[in-house]
């Protein structure tokens, strides 16, 4: 009796393990019934990642199938984190969806190289000019992938705290002297008045640094592994930390702090970051997980004169996050996957993100228009002039170097925001590495 | 064939019933073991010879990726440090889960509290210890620093935030982690000792050094050989503890090789390059295996 039970067990066991090991790519077998019936109703997957907490992908497939009934885009549940890897799996192992996001220009390479995106030129043609960070996914003349998304740095400011220390807001016109002066002004400031508040906040990610020198500097070329350009901006991040202006490196990365609570909770008067974090800290201050407070937003500070001020178009830097198709793909979904990618490339894509706080990659002034009806987005005129005006330049240019480089830079980063390594050493010490281990493969 | 069935003895019912039922117990964990461990295993030693990113076939460039290692001054860096890691890992780690094991194995008041008290690192989730010790190692508002600073070092280190700090500070956990499971084996170890050893030797005279020195020693060869060995495989091997901790930063200071390994394939996606460098690693871990097998062998002669 009690041996049959485990015998029992033991084939429940090998039994699915056998079927899991032969039955093929479901896939396979559900889109040649979708190709038999070409004219009727389509569904297509697309990838996305914590659906819950990231409502853009759920509002375009909706917006889209209101405008095309016959087509319905259904989201599939990504880990953020660990998005590529797991998108990378399933492509190889042909079980990805039908359109999936280019989450960085990072990995945008690997893809294209790889040959897992469809040639979607004809779309970058429709959709035109109004779409910026198109040029990103530009290899050889074709375009692999449609923009939907395009975020751009800027400089969030707490207006409360600069009213508590006493300091002018930002006009628009601040170059990173005065932004480093104004970082001092302010912790004195905030000190005087009994705040324990900090003037600005660097979080730990290289790109705090890097993304606005390589974006800023003239000729500076990431993929020339010339890393010369970093250098002031190394400098001026050190001494504000030395001064006490921002939290220390070693204090952020051992304490594990967030920006999120640094900026919400009123800890730093001023912090430079990515235009996510517009929607991310109104719904923390909906949520109480930030404080209540005026804040508004400016564009970054400038390398010098020439590009600050509102007459001016400030250069700031972002990936766009665009969406390709999986080669694949049934070959009648095609067209409507195109379909899908210049719906969210256009107006009417751009006003359903708008609509939920997300920057838009398509630029229009009824896109500014819907997202400043977003209930908590700032609307003085800076805030608007810095959502509608600046220069975005790509973090990450297209190579299949990129992603060594910025690993050689990552620890550049760190040894150097660490004071572990003077900033001499550590862009000597980068830049061999980029010629001996990166560019030379 | 027909007449050995019908002549079959009564028996070879049962015995085929227990073969099946034995092969159905080994299967689920051999099915998996073959799929999840043995292909993808000798799918490396193929790997290693292409260049591979995952996507499309695999272009099989014979040892191109071994020469490359030896100009590639990054995996010198990470062997250096893997190699820093174990040197220093290894004899703490035993030093000091033998003397908890020594102390623990008294007959002390609460000495089942110490010894699970002991054990309890090492079923912690690796993430919280690593924050958690991020925050003692905190340069200016850890308690690690304040205690150095009350006892007067003026200048206490920068621990996981310092390019010189940063190994030491992994170190360190790394032993307080492991500690409690190979106390837990050398208490075994001492508890298979037997008694009259002891004993023989207070009537001869050998006080405890002696003692400690000439039983307890030679008794747990047996036991300090094993721990050896699984401390070797598992120094080479540390990855989650450093990924979490420092992330192989600041700079380059704490990266060791399975890291490497991680950065080359997962994330620049140089699966070939990246199997050839586990293969370093295994081999390294094999010869070291093999060499300290030889040891205990010519010990035990």
């Amino acid at each position: 009796m009690k041996r049959s039970i485990l015998t029992a067990i033991g084939l429940a066991v090998v039994v699915p393990l056998a079927v899991a090991s032969c039955s093929s790519s479901p896939a396979t077998t559900s889109s040649t019934t979708e190709s038999a019936t070409a004219a009727g109703p389509v569904t297509l997957s697309l990838a996305g990642w914590s659906l819950k907490t990231t409502p853009e992908f759920q509002a375009l497939a909706d917006a889209f199938h209101a405008a095309n009934p016959s087509i319905t885009v259904v989201p599939k549940e990504y880990d953020a984190t660990n998005y590529d890897t797991q998108m990378t799996a399933d492509l190889a192992a042909g079980s990805a969806p039908d359109i999936y996001v280019q989450k960085n220009l990072k990995n945008f390479a690997t893809y294209q190289i790889g040959g897992q995106l469809l040639d979607v030129s004809d779309v970058a043609t429709e959709v035109g000019g109004d779409v910026s960070g198109l040029s990103g996914y530009k290899v050889d003349g074709k375009t692999y992938a449609i923009p939907y998304r395009q975020d751009s740095w800027y400089l969030y400011y707490n207006k409360d705290l600069f009213d508590a220390a006493k300091v002018a807001v930002p006009d628009g016109s601040w170059t990173w002297d005065d932004y480093a002066a104004a970082a001092e002004d302010l912790t004195s400031g905030l000190k005087t008045a009994g705040n324990e508040a900090l003037g600005t906040y660097q979080h730990t990610w290289q790109s705090t640094v890097q993304g606005l020198a390589l974006a800023q500097t003239p000729k500076a070329d990431l993929l020339s592994g010339d890393f010369s350009y970093l250098k002031p901006f190394y400098e001026r991040a050190l001494a504000l930390q030395a001064a006490g202006a921002q939290a220390d490196y070693g204090t952020v990365t051992t304490n594990n702090l967030t920006y999120q609570a640094q900026f919400g909770t009123q800890k730093s008067a001023m912090m430079i970051m990515g235009s996510w974090y517009v929607a991310t800290l109104i719904a923390q201050q909906v949520k109480g997980d930030a404080n209540t407070f005026n804040w508004g937003i400016a564009p970054v500070p400038q390398i010098d004169s020439s590009t600050a001020g509102t007459d001016n178009t400030p250069v700031t830097f972002g990936d766009p996050t665009g969406l390709g198709i999986n080669p694949a793909i049934d070959k009648s979904k095609i067209a409507a996957a195109k379909e899908f990618l210049a719906f969210v490339a256009s107006e009417d894509g751009a006003k359903t993100l708008a609509g939920i706080g997300i920057t838009p990659a398509h630029v229009s002034d009824a896109v500014t228009t819907a997202y400043f009806s977003f209930k908590g987005v700032p609307t003085d005129d800076l805030s608007k002039f810095t959502f509608g005006t600046h220069d975005t330049k790509a973090e990450n240019p297209v190579s299949k170097y990129t992603a060594g480089l910025q690993n050689v830079l990552g620890d550049l980063h760190s040894s150097v925001m660490s004071g572990s390594a003077s900033i001499d050493d550590a862009i000597k010490t980068a830049e061999d590495r980029a010629k001996n281990e990166v560019l030379n493969q | 064939m027909a007449t050995t069935l019908a002549t079959r003895r009564p028996g070879g019912r049962l015995r085929l019933r227990n073969t099946l039922t034995g092969w159905s117990f080994i299967l689920p964990n051999f099915v998996g073991f073959a799929l999840l461990t043995l292909v993808p295993v000798v799918a490396l030693f193929y790997l290693a010879f292409t260049s591979w990113n995952v996507f499309g076939a695999a272009k099989w460039i014979g040892t191109a990726n071994f020469t490359r290692m030896v100009g590639d001054a990054s995996f010198w860096t990470a062997f250096r440090n893997t190699v820093y890691y174990t040197v220093f890992h290894i004899p703490l780690t035993l030093v000091i889960s033998l003397g908890l094991a020594i102390l623990l194995n008294q007959k002390l008041r609460g000495v089942a509290f110490f010894r699970t008290a002991a054990f309890f690192p090492y079923i912690t989730s690796i993430v919280a210890i690593a924050v958690v010790w991020n925050m003692l190692f905190s340069p200016q508002y850890g308690p690690i620093n304040q205690f150095l600073h009350a006892i007067g070092v003026s200048n206490p280190p920068g621990w996981t935030t310092s390019g010189t700090w940063a190994m030491p500070a992994v170190i360190i956990v790394g032993t307080w982690r492991e500690m409690g499971y190979y106390m837990l084996l050398f208490l075994a170890g001492l508890q298979s000792i037997p008694g009259e050893l002891y004993e023989a030797a207070r009537v001869d005279g050998a006080n405890a050094w002696q003692r400690f020195r000439n039983i307890t020693i030679p008794s747990l060869r047996p036991t300090t050989f094993f721990i050896t060995v699984m401390l070797t495989i598992g120094s080479f091997k540390v990855f989650d503890l450093i990924l979490v901790m420092t992330n192989g930063g600041p700079g380059q200071s704490t990266l060791v090789l399975s890291q490497y390994i991680y950065q080359k394939g997962f994330v620049e996606n140089q699966f070939g390059y990246a199997s050839s460098i586990s293969i370093v690693l295994f081999a390294i871990c094999i010869a070291i295996t093999i060499f300290q097998f030889l040891m205990n062998k010519r010990r035990d002669a």
